[in-house]
């Protein structure tokens, strides 16, 4: 089944699925235009899907929205400009009613974990855009969710920040132990910090693979010079390369091909 | 940069003034009218061939202009001498005269008045020829006086009597004024700095005020007295007849020629005072219409004289070919058109005005002179010798010279205390507070309109027509209604703020509702996407999102908003008669003409828009500190 949005490309998301586990650290990774973000929207309950199921924490994604099951990490920080660093990240418990004593305790503590507790009263476009996504990341950590689902957002740093803040959530997840579900386009992204990679392929969208990380904790800078490292990476790397356009795995029973958004 | 602006403005002033400076002097009618006469010989008793004129400026005046040999020695109407040359102040006449200059009547009778008017004032005698010179001591007096050039209104005390300084330069005595029919002394009648008389009291309602400048001048027409600018012991004495030196026309005297000209040009056209002369015989000025309507059919006319020039519509007509002349009766070749101005000039016309040429209907016989007793023209304009100096006496100027309105800043601000209304900082501040309430209301209406459209659409596309129609009425259209309406609530629109508040509201609400629709509208969609994925209210939503977003925009609009807010006050001011604000005291100086209070207005007005906007951009500050200022302030929290 195929559904159209106004005029943007009719692209479908087939045969995606796929279970997370607890305390799993699951990234998504393929080309452009293999339904990543529309799989994590889908699971955000930011857009809504015709037909299929998803269940996040038992719930449907609207039910696991409403409870604020998850936090969302964008490509872009979308920090709120006329807040400050703190107020951006208590925006959420402002919004969830905490109270206002404990919610910058809470934000504190957060930028803290962030090593920002600096810039508190800094606004946005007075740091760098990786300082910029820590605050946000930082944010959706506020209230503390069971479920973070972060698309791209290291995709827009630079390599060395990006390695670094690889680091820095790796530190974060393992002091946090949330499940986590990742979109990247970094195949070393991918496999540095994921205990499990799902590649996808495009046109229309689909599971091809799901390569289990088993990398040992903790993971170091050296571990990317590990060999068992690249030969992850080659796994992956032919995992992407290796997945026949438009065949492959046999289509599952619940065949669930959808519409990608355009913008995302 | 100021001073730049400031230097600039006189080029400008120049350069928009000066034309309008060359037309005004360009303008006759504004020109001053000098009389050239007769010149009496100085001497009563002088004779001889070379006789004394005198050294009055009148004398310089008509000498002046006179080409050599071209003047006439004359007793009343009777040529003595012609190709009279004038050699510095004497007349030398080609052959001598015999006898004296001027036979003298009686003494002056003097007239009892004003202890300090005694041996001033005298009478002339019931048998003086009208205009006959005046001899004191056998010698010539000169009458003189120069009148103010503002007219008397009953209260008026300070009068400016143009050129006064120069003319009484070297007069030592007391000077004597001549208002209506009475004269004042110097002292305890008036006082005099230049050019500016300053009455003890006020001259009465349309009473001529005038200085004498001369010998005398005449004080009482009609009962034939004058006044005389020193007391004397002796009473002057009037000529019964006298010798006069006049102008003698330039022209061919061959007894066919018939165009002469005067020298002292250009000439009044309708000149009462004009007396010409050939031989001895004073020639007819002015013109006779046909006893008949000129009805664009009728070709034959009757005329009171049998002989003359005949002009249609000032053109001059030629008779054998144009018309036929039988007696008084002339007869068109072609009927002259209907309502044509037909004229006939019994003995001359004047045939061009600027290079005092005439035409006379009779050719002089050979050697028979054509002369001038009297006549008027155009001596200089009035406004100034230059273009420049017309330019600076403009009474409205398009642009000042910047020192001319520094002049004024310190009286203008300084005219009225603070505590009358007619003060500019009160009137200012009057303005401001009408648009800071009018910019507080539009503010309002533009902010609820706004989230109005935002948050429910049916209700842009009802509205949105009608406020953008809104904007299409003129306001100036506009305030009258609202005033009638104000009014007939019983506010006093005259006084009130109300109209100022409404018309400022009107027009500002309307940049403030683009704006912020704008800005509610330009937020970020992953933005509200994380507002979605925090499950908030739309409320929240609203709150914490969508307006702060648009506080950068709302302000940006509210600049543009203070500013035409202003202007809608200003006018609101100016049609409801307010006179307490700014608006009224500009059209009043655009109307009384001082360009310069106009000028401090304009500045004041820009001064004031320019502060109002700036302190919207002050409230943006506070309010809105997230703007990179550089300045990190408030946090967002709660």
């Amino acid at each position: 089944m195929v559904f159209r949005v106004g005029k943007g490309e009719a692209v479908a998301l087939e045969d995606a699925n796929l279970e997370v586990m607890d305390g799993d650290f699951v990234s998504l990774i393929g080309p452009s235009g293999c339904g990543k973000t529309t799989l994590m929207r889908l699971v955000a309950d930011l857009v809504e899907p015709t037909a299929g199921e998803i269940t996040v924490a038992g719930k449907t994604p609207r039910q696991a929205r409403e409870d604020r099951e998850y936090g969302y990490v964008f490509q872009a920080p979308v920090l709120y400009e006329w807040r400050t660093v703190i107020a951006n990240v208590t925006l959420p418990l402002e919004i969830m009613g905490h109270p206002k004593g404990r919610r910058r305790e809470r934000a504190r503590e957060l930028l803290k974990m962030v090593g920002l507790e600096r810039f508190e009263r800094s606004y946005p476009w007075q740091l760098s855009g990786g300082m910029q996504q820590r605050v946000s990341i930082a944010r959706a950590l506020a209230f503390d969710p069971k479920l973070l689902l972060m698309d791209e957002p290291f995709g827009a740093l630079d390599e060395i920040t990006r390695e670094a803040m690889n680091l820095e959530l790796l530190r974060l997840w393992q002091e946090t132990r949330k499940t986590v579900v990742f979109v990247t386009h970094s195949i070393a992204e991918a496999v540095f910090l994921s205990s499990r990679i799902v590649v996808m392929t495009p046109r229309p969208g689909r599971i091809r693979e799901v390569i289990e990380v088993d990398l040992p904790y903790p993971r170091t800078a050296e571990t990317r010079e590990s060999e068992r490292f690249f030969e992850l990476t080659t796994q992956v790397r032919e995992a992407l390369r290796g997945a026949p356009h438009g065949g492959g795995a046999a289509p599952s029973a619940a065949e669930q091909p959808l519409q990608r958004t355009a913008g995302y | 940069m100021v001073a730049a602006l400031l230097a600039l403005m006189y080029p400008v002033a120049l350069l928009l003034g000066m034309p309008l400076a060359r037309q005004r002097m360009e303008n006759l009618s504004n020109w001053e009218r000098a009389t050239v006469a007769a010149l009496p010989v100085a001497e009563a008793d002088a004779s001889g061939s070379r006789l004394p004129l005198g050294t009055s400026p009148a004398v310089d005046a008509v000498v002046s202009g006179l080409q050599s040999g071209s003047a006439v020695l004359v007793r009343g109407a009777e040529v003595l001498a012609t190709g009279v040359t004038i050699d510095g102040t004497e007349a030398v006449l080609p052959a001598p005269l015999s006898g004296p200059a001027a036979r003298l009547g009686a003494s002056l009778e003097p007239v009892a008045g004003p202890t300090d008017m005694s041996g001033r004032v005298y009478a002339l005698p019931e048998s003086a020829p009208p205009g006959a010179p005046l001899y004191l001591d056998g010698s010539l007096l000169v009458s003189g006086s120069l009148s103010a050039s503002e007219r008397a209104d009953g209260a008026r005390v300070r009068f400016t009597v143009p050129g006064l300084a120069d003319a009484l330069a070297d007069q030592t005595d007391t000077a004597v004024a001549v208002v209506g029919a009475a004269a004042l002394m110097e002292g305890p009648g008036f006082e005099r700095e230049g050019d500016i008389v300053t009455f003890a009291r006020a001259p009465a309602f349309n009473a001529p005020v005038r200085l004498i400048t001369g010998d005398y001048a005449p004080l009482d027409e009609a009962a034939g007295t004058i006044v005389l600018a020193s007391p004397t012991s002796e009473a002057p004495r009037v000529a019964m007849e006298h010798v006069a030196v006049v102008e003698g026309l330039t022209g061919t005297y061959d007894g066919e020629n018939r165009d002469f000209r005067l020298q002292h040009v250009p000439l009044l056209e309708r000149d009462p005072g004009r007396r010409l002369y050939v031989g001895d015989r004073e020639l007819l000025s002015g013109d006779e219409r046909p006893a008949e309507r000129v009805d664009g059919t009728l070709r034959v006319f009757t005329f009171a004289s049998d002989h003359g020039l005949v002009t249609v519509d000032g053109r001059q007509l030629v008779e054998g070919s144009d018309y036929e002349r039988d007696g008084n009766v002339v007869t068109f070749a072609a009927a002259p058109a209907r309502n044509a101005a037909l004229r006939q000039h019994p003995d001359y016309l004047v045939s061009d005005a600027s290079t005092g040429t005439i035409t006379l209907a009779a050719a002089p016989a050979p050697g028979e002179p054509v002369w001038a007793g009297s006549y008027t023209y155009y001596a200089r304009p009035g406004c100034g010798a230059t273009a420049f100096e017309c330019f600076l006496s403009m009474p409205q100027h398009p642009v000042p010279f910047p020192n001319w309105v520094a002049e004024r800043i310190v009286p203008f601000f300084t005219a009225y205390p603070f505590s009358d209304s007619r003060n500019v900082i009160r009137a200012t501040l009057y303005t401001a507070a009408g648009t800071l309430v009018s910019l507080a209301f539009g503010t309002l209406i533009g902010v609820l309109l706004a989230v109005l459209f935002v948050r429910v659409r049916p209700f842009e596309r009802a509205l949105l027509p009608w406020v953008i129609a809104s904007q299409t009425i003129p306001v100036i259209a506009l305030v009258p209604v609202l005033v009638a309406v104000l009014g007939n609530m019983g506010v006093t629109v005259q006084t009130s703020l109300v109209p100022a508040a409404i018309v400022g509201a009107y027009i500002a609400f309307f940049p403030v509702t683009v704006g912020t629709v704008t800005g509610l509208r330009s937020v970020d969609p992953l933005a509200l996407d994380l507002m979605k994925a925090y499950a908030a209210s739309p409320l929240q939503s609203f709150l914490k999102l969508r307006f702060p977003a648009a506080v950068p925009y709302l302000f940006t609009s509210l600049k543009l908003g203070a500013a035409a807010a202003l202007v809608g006050a200003l006018v609101a001011e100016v049609e409801s008669n307010n006179r307490l604000g700014l608006g009224y005291a500009i059209i009043g100086q655009v109307q009384a003409g001082d360009v310069a209070d106009v000028w401090i207005l304009l500045v004041i007005s820009a001064l004031l828009g320019i502060g109002l906007v700036s302190l919207v951009g002050l409230l943006q500050r506070l309010v809105a500190p997230w703007e990179r200022t550089g300045l990190a302030g408030a946090d967002g929290d709660g």
